[in-house]
């Protein structure tokens, strides 16, 4: 690494800034980059329903094993309080566009606040629900998958928390949202996801 | 506080490391404490914490989110303060750097030190296999030393040092001032020394560093001693690393272009980065879970692979091979960039079939995904997936093909030069066409049963990623060593390192076929006494391999230090990145150039492949010449 000290001399100094970068498509590379970022989010969710499915058919378990059945409403209920987070969300940003501050602020606390309850639900369910990862290969691919969904809960509502109190303090302006438009695209496919998990692991 | 410890950098990065080991104290005492757990003291359990959490406090101490941070908490920013772009000494290379020219170093260098590392093991392997019986090592002990020689050289040599070099060249070559995330970028790169650092360490955890070789077959690795996680919890973050990489190539490819790039006139690496970012994205994330359920199973007593508990064991294979059979080409198609671009130049023609170059590279994405169970046809898996994975398998030979046949084609009638780069480069066509022959081989499942899980399959391996990848690197590195330092490197020892390499290295492989068909087991310390003669004969070649790359380091660091000052374009070459200086300034264009024709018109009367606030860009070694026409013979 000493070697690069000749390196430094070369550079020339005299420039400032960077020049401009050509755009060469009109999609936003901040949206283009989280929409890869979900691509790769999906393989993730892609190899534990693999896992699900092998043990599921390849393994030719009996399904359900005894003492695994799952709480099939209440979960019905959770998703339809995730899935209106979605709502809130998106009129929260709605809102900001139309620069509706009341709305921007009243959006993020509900939709904080059903994603929290989303969550609080799922761990009350793992208390009650009977087995543990540790007792059989469907305990494990249960709480491996809603535990995998769970962890991208928690991070999304991290991002939405910290949206949530922006929102309170004045930031964002009907120019400049992006800091909000980045955290909703990953919560909507939170959100969408946990369809395809409840529907696998709850319904069929 | 003192300043130091408040400034993001090393100071703050080793106290945070602490803090960490603290934290992983605190959270495993607590947990163990409200589960009601006995002793409350555990080891393994702050180990495995520590094994996560450490490496994230570190890079909070070195300031990789700081400016992340500040956004999200809407604190003002200062996005217009280069103070942390381009390097002011080579002290800037040991803090995060958003410069893609300072983080293609950093990633190049820090390869070619695990590449060291690696090989170093290798050599330790092959004194040991030098002669029947133990010599120095134990059995468990040999099985790490090929364990982390194979995990270092892929996931912290040949993966890295590619997106190292396409980091550089990239944004210069499709006429960008940087990548389209710079702090990404830096974030990818100080992933990658966490995840060595943690693969080295394995041989100081109890039990032995990982032995279950790269692959880390469940259940072997469910029930390893502690090591292994060294390996599960790395793995995690040098994939996380190439994930942010790629995605970073693919934003920048797709909306950073200069002004009449249109992607079929994009230079032939940047399309092989485009396509092997595109595997990383789909691919990468297979083998985090495949890691993801091991750690799963071990620390929490989960059951994906207790067969007793319902788990399936050849679930693991299925979901590892699908990310690693694609990893093979995420190693390969860069290096296919690589050649393109220098057999071009070296030949001083333009690329035969071009468009079928690229739509090829597109073709073996594709068909990547669909032959991972070819690895498996001795697992026991269902039966009935074996023939229609050897058909995908000898398939995926014809874009490979498609591209062997465009190079030699180019070459044809060209006017050869054959230099350091270019040696490399034919050296890898032959090289990699017998590696490529015996994967068909391979491909087909009487053959693979009998040579399965012998030296066959290590004579294979290393023809592709040895012959194969390998070279490649070495030859877009002496290629590109111009441009990178701004000297030139020395020839003569170049083409001494090639054929010490050359020779050395078919004398340590080429055997390995030999002695696999005879039935020399892979991975195993000890051998019957009918391979002895041959193996001291690879111990002794692997040798050479290793003393060559000795020549390798000497030149490079001897030319880095004092070298002969680089021409902006040494090799008459069109494409973008040859047309500024070298090494290329701070924000690489003054403006940004327009494009008007193809990357590869060697020869073409009047061919004009970028234009520089008006003036055409010329394939000769000064900067801004008078336009000529493309590859008139101005040397």
């Amino acid at each position: 690494m000493d070697a690069a000290v000749p390196l430094a001399g070369a550079h020339d100094t005299h420039h400032h800034g960077p020049p401009e970068a050509n755009r060469s498509s009109r999609v936003d590379p901040q949206l283009l980059g989280m929409l890869l970022f979900i691509i790769s989010e999906i393989m993730v969710f892609a190899a534990f329903f693999t896992a699900y499915f092998f043990i599921r058919i390849v393994g030719e378990n009996e399904w359900p094993a005894r003492g695994t059945e799952l709480p099939v409403l209440v979960a019905g209920v959770n998703t339809a309080i995730l899935l209106s987070s979605s709502l809130t969300l998106h009129w929260a940003q709605t809102s900001v566009k139309n620069g509706n501050r009341f709305g921007l602020k009243a959006g993020m606390f509900t939709t904080f606040l059903l994603g929290a309850t989303f969550l609080l639900v799922q761990v009350n369910e793992y208390v009650h629900i009977g087995f543990s990862p540790a007792d059989h290969a469907q305990g494990s691919v249960f709480y491996g998958l809603t535990g995998l969904h769970g962890a991208h809960v928690f991070i999304g509502l991290l991002l939405l928390g910290v949206v949530t109190v922006r929102s309170f303090r004045g930031h964002f302006s009907k120019e400049e949202h992006r800091g909000l438009e980045i955290p909703g695209i990953y919560w909507h496919f939170v959100d969408v996801m946990w369809i395809v998990v409840y529907t696998t692991i709850y319904i069929i | 506080m003192p300043v130091t410890l408040r400034q993001p950098g090393w100071s703050r990065a080793s106290a945070s490391m602490v803090l960490g080991l603290a934290f992983s104290y605190a959270l495993s005492i607590g947990a163990r404490a409200i589960l009601g757990y006995d002793p409350l003291l555990d080891g393994e359990s702050v180990m495995r914490i520590a094994l996560i959490s450490v490496p994230f406090f570190f890079l909070v101490g070195l300031g990789c989110f700081s400016y992340w941070f500040r956004w999200a908490s809407g604190a003002p920013t200062v996005p217009e303060d280069h103070s942390g772009h381009g390097a002011k000494s080579w002290k800037s290379y040991f803090y995060p750097n958003t410069d893609h020219k300072v983080i293609g170093i950093q990633y190049v260098v820090t390869s070619f030190f695990f590449m060291f590392v690696g090989g170093l093991l290798a050599m330790l392997i092959r004194a040991e296999l030098a002669a029947p019986g133990r010599q120095f090592v134990d059995s468990n002990a040999y099985n790490g030393l090929f364990s982390v020689h194979a995990s270092l050289l892929i996931f912290l040599f040949i993966i890295p040092v590619f997106a190292g070099l396409a980091n550089y060249v990239l944004p210069l070559m499709i006429g960008a001032p940087d990548m389209a995330f710079p702090r990404l970028n830096a974030l990818s790169y100080w992933l990658l020394p966490v995840a060595g650092t943690m693969m080295m360490l394995s041989f100081f955890a109890p039990g032995g560093s990982f032995a279950t070789g790269w692959t880390a077959y469940a259940t072997l690795s469910n029930t390893a001693p502690l090591g292994q996680e060294f390996f599960t919890i790395g793995v995690q973050f040098a994939g996380a690393s190439s994930i942010a990489t790629a995605l970073n190539f693919l934003v920048t490819i797709i909306t950073m272009r200069a002004p009449g790039m249109s992607f079929f006139r994009m230079p032939l690496l940047v399309w092989a980065n485009f396509s092997t970012s595109l595997l990383v994205v789909i691919a990468t994330p297979f083998v985090a879970a495949s890691q993801f359920f091991v750690l799963l199973d071990r620390s929490l007593g989960f059951n994906f692979f207790d067969h007793g508990q319902g788990g399936d064991v050849l679930m693991y294979q299925h979901v590892f091979w699908f990310y690693s059979h694609p990893a093979v080409y995420i190693m390969m198609l860069p290096g296919f960039g690589i050649v393109s671009e220098i057999l071009a130049v070296k030949s001083r023609k333009p690329v035969f079939g071009y468009r079928m170059m690229a739509f090829s590279l597109l073709a073996i994405v594709a068909l990547g995904f669909t032959v991972w169970a070819h690895h498996m046809f001795v697992s026991g898996m269902q039966t009935w997936i074996r023939v229609p994975m050897m058909v995908t398998t000898a398939i995926i030979a014809v874009p490979t093909g498609i591209k062997i046949f465009s190079w030699l084609a180019t070459m044809w009638k060209g006017v050869l030069k054959l230099d350091t780069p270019m040696l490399f480069t034919m050296g890898f066509l032959t090289m990699f066409v017998l590696g490529g022959i015996s994967g068909v081989m391979l491909a087909m499942i009487p053959l693979t049963i009998h040579v399965s899980d012998t030296y066959f399959i290590v004579a294979h391996i290393h023809y592709v990623l040895f012959g194969g990848s390998l070279f490649t690197i070495f030859a877009g590195v002496y290629f590109w060593f111009p441009k990178m330092t701004g000297r030139m490197y020395d020839e003569k020892l170049g083409k001494l390192h090639f054929w010490l390499t050359f020779i050395f290295f078919n004398a340590t492989f080429a055997p390995m076929h030999v002695i696999g068909v005879q039935g020399m087991p892979r991975r195993v310390a000890d051998y019957a006494e009918q391979f002895a003669s041959w193996n001291l004969v690879i111990s002794l070649a692997a040798f050479g391999t290793g003393i060559s790359s000795l020549v390798f380091a000497y030149n490079m660091v001897a030319s880095w230090r004092g070298g002969p000052r680089a021409e902006s374009n040494p090799w008459r070459s069109l494409t973008l990145e040859w047309q500024v200086s070298s090494p290329p300034p701070i924000f690489n264009f003054d403006e940004i150039p327009t494009v008007v024709g193809g990357p590869y018109e060697y020869g073409v009367p009047g061919a004009v492949h970028g234009v520089f606030g008006g003036s055409p860009t010329t394939a000769g070694p000064g900067r801004r010449g008078p336009a000529t026409t493309a590859g008139a013979p101005s040397a």
